[in-house]
């Protein structure tokens, strides 16, 4: 039976890509919408990306088990929340396009399928979704790297086609070329990892023995996972650490998210971010979190890599969003804050199994995301619901000020969201840190913990101006004005709502994130393969 | 602490209820009783938020109320046909913490509800009392529509709610939850007039009062978790009855066995303002008057009682009864001390608020002569006549334009339609006199003073003074009350019009002057009378006001069902936890027969019914002789000649025993001087250090920004040097593992 499965892999992996198709029907079907000299057709692309993201969703429910991943439940889990946050970012993302091409055809003009760039920009939105999707299901180095790529090409030109100015063109060619370098890095280090073991596939299938397998072994004949293999995984993990935005990868954030439209922004915060912590995961869940004194912990070199790199991370992206006064600055420096913050749950593990959720770092790493997706979202949606003048969002705090009496829905999104991105109970931001805390303690990592709550009490400084800029100051002139695309709005609205009403279902998404970063052990795997292989 | 601490299910709803404990499960729909209220608060929160101008906040919480009454009525009767076991049910899995696998290494509080008799008992009068309260409410608060009226029943409604919780809860979380929800609601409602600047002092002097008691109730849980191993009433009270603490030792003999209950009762004495934290409770007369009725007459301060009844297996353990004994004390000292400031005051909300004290303390010293079917029988009976005492005092304030001062109101009965205010007045006074044999309030004094003779000196230290102090107090009680109904509603009729007229329409007055003699002689008042008319209570006030004296008189024979349990309450409190063996019920009777206390040589029980009856006589004819008979105006009584002749003692006691003062000189000033050493402190050496810590992170900031150059070589260079700094430091590490 396994050899029968074996033998025909493709059509096995099919069963597990059922969203990944309906998403890239979709990029097809939206590339040649967005051609259609017809207006209302034209419109329609963020339509029928919702649609396909809907129903990417709700496949994603169904998907078969994986019988030889090491992370067997990650996959409905990771694209369930792909598609619920990838609908709010299709909304935020309305309208960031062609905003003056279709105006000036509102004017009169001859639609020139050329210059019209809305097909292509909900195509783009589509491919890093699926490419996300695809990393969730990645089962080999190669499928994982085509997959980042998938993440972050389309990025690229999303960043530079987002506003008219050169600031996003500039931002663009920045993202580009450390993109590039940071996948230079992570290919490499795939490449060593490949040259390790004699494998890219991460972790065998029965027959044949995955990276997993092979470190285990060396394991347990040679007591380390092997030289090589392990500059390969770190280097994997800082090339894939340029997608979290961490230390020492993180120089990009501020100027490619200042560059970006608000909503574009919003996107890079969560689905590279998204992308990488995924990979993360599969990466180290191939060395796996079996060393150490308890047996519950990263092979030590690894820890200590990760230790330093959430530790500087986290206070790099605090400090620096301290001096800010532009807000998109202040969130992308905050953007590298949380992924120091999710790093911490990468070194948590994923605790002894049958341990209660709580003690779960990648569940609670998992959740985190799932949290600071919608928090993030709704911040930079609010920004991009605001202009000074058409074309031109908002971005300082004093754009900001008096929000609530001006704009009182979007001035308490932004209050609401950047309260929970504090971590002020009782907003969802609060249920997240709570988790990451409770997953460190549990592993011993106190002084991690410790680090970790004075960052977020250096954060407090600049989230509460954030929240006190629209709630409490007068605003100083009427400058700003609201853009024309409502479903921004309701983007940061829903967000800002899920942010409270989800924490009453806090228990029931970590016990999902729970059984999704359940891990199955390599041995466990390698046990199985003689009795396979009759 | 030997493992990480970790949470379980933080917050998660519960998905079935999987209890362990031995009591059969309750259906989910009790849950409509507290949550009908939290729904009506909500909707009266958002009449506030869509500026509603008419009486709908009233109609929405009359209504929650009124269905939220007759679901406890349904549960009530459901649960009296299964047989009166306890019924557990479990709504919501609320908190759950775990640190290990061991006893005690698991926190778990469920929103869930322990539905035993003591529970059903307070619920039905609390919901029932509530609606009836707030249909008073809606036609007293009228003068508030559009303004405060949606405030108001928002914050009743959840008052509601918050009480629920704490009588159905079924772990001492949730207990401490509506412990103080119900703690904010009165602080809200007592500052409700927060232009006053005396309601706002009254209420944050109620709210940090209660903080001493709540500190005491905190500890407590603390101490019963690091005990038990368990807030839950199940298994908490599973291993008391056991004696057995968490890890199965025997408890005899432990420390824990009465600090736990002192610490409970600490929070109990502040709840249910017993000396010496009752001072707030006189205070709270600020808010308006359905909020005393209902808050700090009937229920919320009954909480302390209930609390006390709920855990009594915990004070039972101790074999000393040590915690008992200052609790029947301290009831005792509190019943009397509240009594004789009671008989000298002059604002008759006032003297309600001291003898609601008072009878909070008759209802403590019951519990401490080991009486909790006398306890809770006067809590039952006392709710009814006490709501009716204050909704009848509210009625003439708020007819006579805010006029509380018994030394300007007189014949208030005869005035054209007060004749049910004055009646019903008269019931809940009969009832509080303790009048024999017609009166509610009578036998349920009685249990609680019989039971005070009976119970041995050896069981509770004291106990025959404690029925002595009980049995003279209840004489003070008659007279006060009656110094009351005889001074403002028969007699001579006089009125003048309060502090509130003079509000409206100031011009013509330059404010209210006390000083004497003006004008107290005079049969019609001279000033505000030639404008001002007293507005008789309509239709809701009156028939809320029946229906109460009803309810007062349907107490009675209550106490003549089920005899074997002596009463109804008497058989739910038998069904529930708060259940104790009394000295000389007949359970016991004979074995220890010669043990018990008698009164004079007889049985208390049955002599006590002559006796307090008796004494009750006295007290009402004193008060008729000094306030009644011959007296010919509104201000003055014969009581004033009979005044030198006690000296100073008058004074003291109409200024409350200086109790407040003392606490001023020897509480709050040494903490004040306290809080401005530390304020200096703070100000000067930890804000610095605060500042400096501020400015850690700004120059660790301004030390890194210029690697944020913006130049894209810069960036990559930083990138690349990153790894290979990595890189270096992973081969160091190796090689030092390696």
């Amino acid at each position: 039976m396994n050899l029968l499965i074996a033998s025909v892999p493709i059509v096995e992996k099919l069963s597990y890509l059922g969203p990944e198709i309906v998403l890239f029907v979709a990029t097809v079907v939206v590339m040649v919408l967005g051609l259609s000299p017809n207006h209302g057709v034209r419109r329609s692309c963020a339509g029928v990306s919702i649609v396909a993201l809907v129903i990417a969703g709700v496949m994603s429910a169904w998907l078969p088990t994986p019988p030889h991943s090491l992370l067997p439940n990650l996959m409905p889990f990771a694209k369930m929340l792909v598609a619920a946050v990838g609908v709010l970012l299709v909304m935020a993302l309305s309208g960031t396009v062609d905003r003056e091409y279709e105006s000036s055809l509102g004017r009169g003009g001859v639609f020139d399928g050329l210059r019209s760039t809305r097909g292509e920009f909900y195509a783009f939105i589509l491919f890093s979704l699926t490419g996300l999707m695809l990393c969730a299901s990645a089962d080999d180095l190669i499928w994982l790297f085509l997959a980042l790529e998938l993440v972050s090409l389309p990025t690229y030109v999303m960043v530079s086609i987002s506003t008219s100015g050169t600031r996003s063109q500039e931002a663009g060619i920045k993202y580009f070329f450390l993109g590039a370098l940071g996948a230079a890095f992570f290919l490499y280090g795939f490449a060593m990892l490949y040259g390790a073991t004699g494998t890219t596939m991460l972790f065998g299938d029965g027959v044949t023995p995955g990276i997993a397998e092979v470190l285990a072994n060396n394991v347990a004949t040679n007591g380390n996972i092997g030289g090589i293999a392990l500059v390969g995984v770190v280097m994997s993990i800082v090339g894939v650490s340029f997608k979290i935005a961490a230390v020492p990868m993180h120089f990009y954030t501020a100027d490619v998210y200042e560059g970006a439209a608000s909503s574009v922004s919003a996107f890079l915060a969560f689905v590279p971010k998204a992308a990488g912590f995924i990979s993360l995961m599969l990466l180290l869940s191939v060395v796996g979190w079996g060393y150490g004194g308890e047996n519950s912990s990263l092979p030590e070199v690894l820890r200590v890599l990760l230790w330093v790199m959430a530790v500087m991370t986290m206070t790099v992206g605090n400090v620096l969003a301290l001096l800010q006064t532009n807000v998109k600055r202040v969130l992308a420096y905050s953007s590298i804050a949380h992924s120091g913050y999710m790093l911490v749950g990468l070194i948590a593990g994923p605790g002894a199994s049958g341990a209660p959720l709580s003690q779960n770092g990648l569940a609670a790493t998992l959740f985190y995301l799932l949290c600071y997706g919608f928090m993030n979202l709704g911040t930079f949606a609010v920004l991009s619901c605001l202009e000074r003048r058409p074309g031109e969002e908002i971005e300082t705090f004093e754009d900001l000020r008096g929000l609530c009496r001006s704009y009182p829905i979007l001035g308490w999104c932004m209050v609401i969201c950047s309260l929970s991105l504090l971590g002020l109970p009782p907003l969802l931001g609060f249920a997240g840190k709570f988790y990451l805390f409770t997953s460190a303690i549990s592993a011993g990592e106190i002084a991690l913990v410790v680090i970790m709550g004075l960052n977020s009490a250096v954060a407090a400084f600049y989230y509460l101006r954030l929240a006190g800029a629209p709630l409490l100051e007068k605003s100083a002139g009427d400058e700003v004005s609201g853009c024309p695309y409502r479903s921004r709005g309701i983007a940061a609205a829903l967000s800002a709502a899920s942010v409270v009403a989800l924490l009453p279902f806090a228990g029931r998404l970590m016990s999902a994130s729970d059984k999704a970063a359940t891990i199955r052990s390599p041995h466990a795997v390698a046990a199985v393969e003689p009795n396979a292989a009759k | 602490m030997s493992e990480p601490a970790g949470i379980l299910g933080f917050m998660t709803l519960a998905a079935e209820g999987g209890h362990g404990a031995a009591s059969s499960g309750g259906p989910a729909w009790f849950a409509a009783v507290p949550l009908l209220p939290l729904a009506a608060s909500i909707l009266c929160g958002l009449t506030i938020a869509f500026r509603v101008k008419t009486k709908l906040p009233a109609v929405i919480t009359v209504a929650a109320l009124a269905v939220s009454f007759g679901v406890t009525v349904a549960g009530f009767l459901s649960w009296s046909n299964a047989g009166h076991a306890t019924q557990i049910a479990d709504i919501y899995e609320w908190i759950g913490v775990s640190w290990g696998s061991d006893a005690g290494q698991t926190l778990s509080a469920k929103f869930g509800f322990y539905m035993d008799g003591l529970s059903w008992l307070w619920m039905l009068f609390v919901t029932g009392l509530a609606t009836l309260i707030a249909l008073y409410a809606s036609e007293y608060m009228g003068h508030d529509v559009g303004k405060g009226y949606g405030r108001f029943f928002a914050a009743f409604a959840l008052f509601v709610f918050s009480m629920a919780c704490l009588v159905m809860g079924d772990n001492l979380i949730l207990l401490y939850l509506g412990w103080e929800g119900v703690g904010l609601c009165s602080y809200l409602l007592i500052g409700y007039f927060f232009q006053k600047p005396s309601a706002v002092a009254a209420a944050k002097k109620a709210f940090i009062v209660n903080r001493i008691g709540d500190l005491g109730l905190a500890v407590g849980i603390f101490l019963t978790f690091v005990t038990f191993g368990t807030v839950e009433y199940g298994p908490l009270f599973e291993m008391v009855r056991q004696g057995v603490d968490a890890a199965g030792r025997p408890l005899s003999g432990q420390w824990q066995e009465w600090v736990i209950p002192c610490l409970l009762m600490i929070g109990a004495f502040g709840k249910s303002a017993q000396f010496p934290l009752y001072v707030w409770l006189p205070d709270a007369m600020e808010g308006p008057t359905p909020v005393s009725a209902l808050i700090h007459a009937a229920t919320m301060v009954t909480a302390g009682v209930y609390l006390i009844a709920r855990t009594m297996p915990l004070f039972l353990l101790d074999d000393s009864h040590f915690a008992l004994t200052i609790v029947a004390w301290t009831g005792t000292i509190t019943a009397l001390l509240a009594a004789t400031i009671g008989m000298a005051q002059f604002d008759i909300k006032r003297i309600m608020a001291y003898s609601t004290v008072s009878q909070l303390g008759y209802m403590f010293a019951g519990l401490g002569v080991l009486t909790s079917v006398g306890a809770a029988f006067h809590v039952f009976t006392h709710a009814f006549f006490k709501a009716l005492l204050f909704l009848a005092c509210g009625a003439v304030m708020h007819g006579f334009a805010g006029q509380l001062d018994l030394r300007r109101l007189s014949g208030v009965q005869k005035m054209p339609g007060w004749r049910i205010v004055g009646l019903t007045m008269l019931v809940g006074c009969l009832n509080l006199a303790g009048f024999p044999l017609i009166t509610s309030g009578y036998f349920s004094k009685d249990m609680i003073l019989a039971q005070a003779f009976t119970t041995p000196g050896e069981v509770i230290a004291g106990s025959r003074w404690i029925g002595w102090i009980l049995l003279f107090t209840a004489g003070l009680t008659a007279y006060y009350t009656f110094r009351v109904y005889f001074r403002v509603f028969v007699g001579p009729q006089h009125f003048e019009p309060g502090e509130e007229l003079h509000a409206a329409d100031h011009d013509h007055h330059g404010g209210h002057d006390d000083h004497g003699g003006h004008a107290r002689d005079a049969a019609h008042g001279h000033d505000g009378a030639h404008d001002f008319h007293p507005h008789p209570p309509g239709w809701a006030i009156n028939s809320v006001l029946v229906i109460l004296a009803a309810c007062s008189f349907l107490a009675i024979p209550t106490y003549f069902m089920m005899t074997e349990h002596h009463g109804w309450v008497g058989s739910m409190v038998h069904s529930s936890t708060a259940f104790v063996e009394s000295p000389g019920s007949h359970h016991v009777e004979g074995a220890h027969a010669e043990r018990l206390g008698t009164f004079l040589g007889m049985d208390p029980h049955k002599v006590m019914y002559y006796v307090s009856g008796l004494v009750g006589f006295i007290g009402i004819g004193i008060a008729w002789f000094l306030h009644l008979s011959g007296r010919t105006g509104a201000a003055t009584s014969r009581a004033d000649a009979l005044l030198p002749m006690l000296g100073p003692v008058p004074r003291w006691a109409q200024n409350k025993w200086y109790v407040d003062e003392f606490y001023e000189a020897v509480i709050r000033l040494p903490l004040w001087v306290l809080a401005s050493l530390f304020h200096w402190f703070d100000k000067l050496v930890i804000d610095g250090l605060v500042d400096l810590c501020g400015l850690l992170p700004r120059w660790f900031a301004r030390a890194i920004r210029p690697s944020q150059s913006g130049v894209l070589q810069g960036y990559a260079v930083g990138m690349a040097g990153g790894l290979a700094v990595i890189l270096v430091i992973v081969l160091i590490v190796m090689g030092a593992n390696v």
